[in-house]
């Protein structure tokens, strides 16, 4: 449909009705009494931001292949930078670039369809850290300084990456706007179930808002929703059985808390509430982007162990001739 | 072990257009980019079109902190300033520049905080608020200001009165203040001309002075900024019975 993965068309036409009919429910509920204007400031700041993040997550997946990847390369770049100023590790100019290098070349793999390529960069990157701080020739903090530009890198480039590579499959268009939809709504389904049934802490010193209650119901939920989208995407192949959707669905619940809960412990560790101010109503960009860190990698790997995404195949449409 | 420290950066939590002009905006790894790549075009365009001669680079510090103050004539002089530094010093350089004219609108902020890395002095509601924040950053992080105590540019070429404000940032402490002349940057550029003419420049560097034994109190700082004034005046006759400026 219009040139779209009919699934990705689906879910595309399903966020543009849902942001169409938000306000008239705001109004409904304001008309009603039951928000309170601070609440109701909120909820506006917060769909404001939607309506300017949605199309900016979901434009360059639908767009195709090459502003998909490219996409995903500037999302890197900007994680990286909101880390590296939290961290102070910006200050190490050498690391920051290398950093930067490593995110820029993983995109270029990714572009290039050369997986070979894409898996070097990670000992390639790494190596190249841990020998770039030597020149500095200051031992004090040389693995604090080292130890977070892996970390970033990993995290960022490598994890973030991914989703990249995973623009390059015929499915890719479908799986990731699936998967954008489905994590940003683990948030919000851990978050409505987290407050009808919510009673015990997850994790009360990382994350005293989260509950074991929410932590499940978004599970079960987000699971029923990835999985009959997963459905819909690989119909009729190895992939379309119960067994396989349910765990692609518990997966990509788990790893997306997960994720979450790890931007929580890195921003107590650093004592700071936010890392940034990128998005109103949100933070930063990686409080908004922390849960799909993990996600891209479980997806990319399981679909490609059990359906393979041609990474055996190369096709360096760049570099090849 | 130790714990590890982090120090995250000084505008961390700022809007962009806040953190543009924030007196702690540190810069990560675009601005750097840009600001070395301006520097290098600024200082192949002062050298090809001014034919900039620097003397007395032997008295620049060899670490930051520093402050460079000189006689203000033109928006020549605080890229001439910054270009005089050795390519080692050259990304500590912050020119102060005035709030209502660099930092007005969001594109010239932009302009100035990526490319000049330059912090704002706003002249008309600058508060002991500010001073104490420069002066605290110049004491603790590695950090050079490029000041012209004079306020604004001169109009006529003349050296004007230096202000006391310079004094809050620097009285009491180690950091040396490098009394700088300038000559050539009002006839190549004065405040009614847009675009310079291709005159020259012939900056010269004076020995730096020390203020640890000033109080940091207003009489202080009239100190100060009287002693920089005589050092700056002292540079121009100097370079004027040198015979080397034709201003």
């Amino acid at each position: 449909m219009f040139g779209l993965h009919p699934v990705a068309f689906w879910i595309a036409a399903g966020i543009a009705a849902t942001l169409a009919i938000t306000p008239l429910i705001f109004l409904l509920l304001g008309k009603a009494g039951k928000l309170t204007p601070a609440l109701s400031t909120d909820l506006w700041t917060r769909y404001k931001s939607w309506l300017v993040l949605a199309p900016l997550m979901v434009g360059p997946l639908l767009a195709g292949r090459l502003p998909a990847i490219l996409g995903v390369g500037v999302l890197s770049l900007a994680c990286y930078r909101e880390f590296a100023r939290a961290t102070g590790m910006f200050r190490y100019r050498a690391i920051s670039a290398v950093v930067a290098l490593g995110i820029l070349l993983l995109t270029f793999a990714a572009a290039d369809q050369w997986y070979g390529f894409f898996v070097a960069l990670s000992s390639l990157t790494i190596s190249l850290l841990v020998i770039i701080a030597l020149f500095a020739d200051q031992p004090k903090g040389y693995i604090q300084r080292v130890a977070l530009g892996i970390f970033a890198f990993s995290l960022f480039g490598v994890c973030l990456g991914h989703f990249g590579y995973f623009a390059n499959d015929k499915a890719g268009q479908a799986f990731l706007v699936a998967i954008l939809l489905c994590v940003e709504l683990n948030d919000v389904f851990a978050y409505c179930t987290g407050k009808l049934f919510g009673r015990r802490k997850l994790a009360p010193q990382t994350s005293p808002n989260k509950t074991i209650g929410g932590a499940i119901g978004a599970a079960i939920l987000t699971t029923a929703l990835f999985a009959s989208l997963v459905h819909a995407i690989v119909r009729g192949s190895v992939l379309d059985q119960p067994v396989h959707l349910i765990v692609l669905g518990l997966l990509l619940s788990l790893t997306g808390q997960w994720g979450d809960l790890v931007m929580s412990s890195i921003k107590r560790d650093l004592g700071v509430k936010d890392l940034g101010v990128t998005i109103p109503g949100h933070g930063g960009l990686l409080d908004r982007f922390d849960s799909l860190i993990f996600v891209g990698p479980a997806m990319f790997h399981y679909v490609n162990y059990f359906l393979g995404l041609g990474l055996d195949q190369p096709v360096r449409g760049i570099t090849g001739h | 072990m130790e714990d590890w420290q982090y120090k995250p950066a000084g505008d961390l939590g700022l809007k962009p257009e806040e953190s543009l002009r924030s007196l702690r905006r540190e810069a990560g790894l675009a601005a750097t980019i840009t600001q070395g790549a301006w520097r290098l075009a600024v200082r192949a365009y002062l050298r090809g079109y001014h034919r900039l001669r620097v003397e007395g680079t032997e008295h620049l510090p060899a670490r930051p902190s520093f402050v460079m103050v000189a006689n203000h004539t033109s928006h020549l002089d605080a890229i001439t300033l910054a270009a005089a530094l050795p390519w080692t010093l050259r990304r500590y350089a912050f020119p102060i520049a005035a709030g209502d004219v660099f930092f007005e609108t969001p594109a010239v902020a932009l302009f100035s905080a990526m490319m000049l890395n330059a912090l704002p002095m706003w002249r008309k509601s600058c508060g002991p608020h500010a001073m104490q924040q420069l002066r605290e950053r110049l004491i603790s992080e590695p950090t050079i200001y490029v000041l012209f105590p004079e306020g604004t540019r001169s109009r006529d070429g003349n050296l004007g009165k230096f202000k006391p404000g310079l004094g809050m940032i620097v009285a009491g402490s180690e950091v040396p203040v490098v009394p700088c002349y300038l000559h050539g940057a009002h006839a190549a550029c004065p405040a009614n001309r847009k675009l310079p003419l291709p005159l020259p420049l012939h900056l010269r560097i004076g020995a730096p002075l020390q203020f640890s034994a000033m109080k940091n109190e207003r009489a202080g700082w009239q100190e100060i900024a009287a002693q920089l004034e005589a050092a700056v005046t002292a540079l121009r006759n100097t370079a004027a019975s040198s015979g080397s400026a034709q201003s």
